[in-house]
């Protein structure tokens, strides 16, 4: 028994649910108080110690299912038959167990279609062979042989043998087909233990993956993963960075309160009361460039910003290929994926002309731009052979707090062809490549360090 | 461990039955996930942490609980800026100086027996301890909690309110149940007491205060466990009504909401239906008292549209 949820917490583990050493100390106690006959009992209560969210808890039972659906059976035969449990305590006669069924008659055991002995002798010999060790598919064929090996292929590929030297060719096509199907019923149960610990692994990789491959390179079935990637750095920002300005709350001592708080301690003073200073919450002005090249940059940078809502409640956003629009009120009133389909939809599209788009901005935020506001702009700086309009850049920069300029292209190619990415950077307090998931991190966090 | 195993499995599964019955005479309709964890934390000694959407009941279950054991409940609103003084103990600053003052004759006549200053502070020192014993000391829930005679219910309510330090501050509470208070000492809990915390999710409980808990998840009950609550807490509602009542929150949870009706509102709700004289919902009834139900006027507006054809389908 303590096999099985040795075996259950590591898969757990590898699924990304954190569990320390103290938690499987207390799902041992709670399956010695609850048993294991009671299946809902006991995926309650271990979801109860050992899950600590609601994340985790789904993860949980995802895997509890499948887990038991597998194990079960022959948890459930062991705890039942006395020899096997002994077996399961002891390792010595464990192994014992083992080559008592090597010498078992599989062909019996298979005609008298025992399946629970047959399932509790897998799981043992899977012990024995390491399958928990198991990482990758192409593993499968070695440890459906070696599973075979240790519950005594020797001695059916022998019957085989003999049955053929002796010419009995009905009693040899019965057991190649009776050696057939065992095969295939150890190798199903090694694939379900392979799906089982690699599943999740296989995902948190694709997950990092993800968050670094170039934004403008992000295929569209990835999207609803890429998405579930930025609520979550959104989430952990946010818990970051709601701390902190906690800490810069406390301002000087405010000796008014403090006399009147302790006037009932005859004037002495006991309690110390604080003044609270304001904390400066960062205004937000995001421009972003839709047209076809940043439409993805844009479209992440869009969701980020607007998942963050906890931390920064003043955000307006535009998007513009070659005039600007407001897009604030379609994040606020829809939901954030939606929202950044359509406003691709309705802003994308066309060439983009950053003079144009510029004076338009300036007409939606003549007297919104203040000392607070940091000014974002998203784009790759192409614009057209147009007149990129630097003087009004260079307004919105004496007005505002920075101008921070995004660009998803390398740095080698700013200044290149139509890129005025060169006659910007003057008039911007920062420029930054920003081509992937974690650089948007990076920008958006620092942006939040810097406001406090 | 073999031989024992069968009967205390049965024992387990029975107390969890037990506590699911007394809790429903209590009035508190519960699922068997809520009595497994009643019954883990106390097999275990471990606290309940309890999250879920407001209103489902969390603050509720540890009323239900302290009713059920028959021990006080005590009761720690978290808050930012709770600190130890106000949810450990204080001294009684006022009364230690008023003391002094009353005391000051005395305290005279005993210095002045002395002749010299060493021996003068020696004296006074002698009595030093008075002033902070436990006399001074004004008790705060965690003190009184641990410090009951007969054990206690303490629910510390909506933890993730309160600042990380608290939250650091409670672990030595919570792991050996006792108290360091540098004037007096350790003190440590007779009884332990039975720990709730809640929380809402507004920010995630650390990996240390988390490990040290069972972790209870309560979410919206499904339609037949809602129903029964309806029925403990609003006995006068006619059958059908509250059948279709219970159908309408469903339905309309599965709307995209900004805030999700909670039981507690529906509670409210059948209870101003029932006063109403309601006997069937009808649209007009139910879009005059949707303000019980919603919270936010986008909510309601956003609702407006669907609220027809919710009542067709709670009515079959």
């Amino acid at each position: 028994m303590v096999d099985f949820l040795r075996d259950f917490i590591h898969i757990l583990r590898s699924s990304d649910i954190k569990i320390s050493t103290a938690e499987s100390i207390d799902a041992m106690r709670v399956v010695s108080l609850i048993g294991i006959d009671d299946k809902p009992l006991l995926q309650d209560s271990l979801s109860q110690t050992l899950a600590k969210n609601l994340r985790e808890k789904e993860i949980f039972d995802e895997c509890f299912n499948k887990f038991f659906e597998e194990n079960y059976m022959n948890i459930a035969d062991e705890s039942n038959n006395p020899d096997i449990k002994q077996a399961d305590l002891d390792n010595q006669e464990n192994s014992e167990k083992l080559n008592d069924s090597k010498s078992a008659d599989l062909e019996d055991l298979y005609k008298q279609s025992d399946k629970n002995t047959l399932m509790t002798l897998m799981a043992i010999a899977a012990r024995e062979v390491n399958l928990a060790d198991i990482r990758l598919f192409t593993q499968t064929g070695m440890f459906t042989r070696k599973i075979f090996d240790a519950i005594g292929l020797e001695k059916l590929n022998n019957d085989i043998f003999l049955a053929s030297r002796s010419g009995d060719v009905k009693r040899e096509t019965e057991l190649k087909e009776i050696r057939e199907q065992l095969r295939l019923e150890i190798r199903n149960y090694v694939e379900n233990q392979v799906k089982l610990r690699t599943t999740n692994a296989g995902r948190q990789l694709r997950e990092d993956a993800l968050s670094k491959i170039r934004l403008t390179q992000a295929d569209r079935s990835d999207y609803s993963l890429m998405s579930k990637i930025i609520k979550r750095m959104a989430k952990r920002l946010i818990s970051v960075h709601s701390r902190r300005k906690r800490k810069a709350r406390r301002g000087l001592l405010d000796v008014r309160s403090t006399i009147r708080a302790n006037q009932e301690y005859d004037g002495i003073l006991f309690e110390t009361i604080w003044k609270k200073t304001k904390v400066d919450r960062p205004k937000i002005v995001a421009l972003c460039d839709v047209s076809g090249s940043v439409a993805n940059v844009s479209r992440f940078f869009l969701m980020f910003l607007h998942s963050l809502t906890d931390v920064l409640p003043h955000v307006r956003t535009f998007a513009f290929s070659n005039k600007a629009g407001e897009v604030t009120d379609l994040f606020e009133s829809k939901d954030i994926e939606v929202a950044a389909t359509e406003t691709l939809l309705i802003n994308g599209g066309g060439s983009t002309d950053y003079g144009k788009a510029f004076s338009d901005l300036e007409g939606f935020l003549e007297n919104d731009i203040d000392r607070k506001t940091t000014v974002i702009i998203l784009g790759d700086a192409r614009s057209n052979y147009g007149d990129p309009r630097c003087d009004i850049l260079k307004t919105i920069q004496e007005k505002s707090k920075r101008v921070i300029f995004l660009n998803p292209e390398p740095k080698s190619l700013w200044g290149t062809g139509d890129s005025e990415m060169l006659r910007f950077v003057p008039y911007t307090s920062k420029s930054k490549v920003c081509s992937s998931l974690v650089d948007l991190e990076r920008v958006v966090d620092d942006m939040l360090r810097s406001s406090i | 461990m073999s031989d024992n195993k069968t009967p205390s499995n049965a024992l387990a599964k029975d107390s969890i039955e037990s506590i699911q019955a007394s809790f429903e005479e209590k009035g508190y309709i519960c699922n068997t996930h809520i009595a497994t964890a009643i019954f883990l934390s106390q097999s275990l000694g471990k606290p309940i942490l309890v999250e879920g959407p407001p209103g489902v009941g969390k603050t509720e279950l540890a009323k239900a609980t302290s009713d059920w054991m028959q021990k006080p409940l005590i009761r720690l609103q978290c808050y930012e800026g709770l600190d130890e003084s106000k949810a450990l103990y204080e001294w009684k600053y006022g009364k230690q100086l008023l003391y002094t003052q009353v005391l000051k004759d005395k305290l005279n006549s005993i210095v002045s027996k002395a002749d010299t200053l060493e021996s003068s502070i020696d004296s006074l020192d002698s009595f030093d301890d008075i002033f902070f014993s436990e006399k001074f000391l004004e008790p705060r829930p965690l003190l009184k909690a641990i410090n009951s005679e007969e054990g206690s219910v303490l629910l510390i309510d909506e933890i993730d309110k309160s600042d990380d330090e608290f939250e650091a501050f409670l672990l030595e509470i919570l792991s050996d149940y006792q108290i360091s208070i540098p004037e007096i000492g350790t003190i440590k809990g007779k009884v332990k007491p039975m720990v709730f915390l809640t929380s809402n999710n507004t920010r995630e409980i650390g990996d240390a205060l988390k490990r040290r808990c069972i972790h209870l998840y309560i979410p919206f009950p499904d339609s037949h466990l809602e129903e029964k609550i309806i029925h403990s807490r609003v006995p006068e509602i006619h059958q059908d009504l509250q059948r279709q009542l219970v159908a309408f929150v469903q339905n309309l949870r599965n709307l995209d909401l900004k805030k999700l009706p909670s039981v507690s509102e529906t509670i409210d709700w059948a209870r101003a239906l029932v006063l109403l004289n309601v006997k069937v919902l009808e649209p007009e009834i139910v879009r005059e008292t949707l303000n019980i139900l919603l919270k936010f006027q986008s909510d309601i507006d956003s609702s407006d549209p669907e609220i027809d054809s919710i009542i067709e389908t709670a009515k079959k």
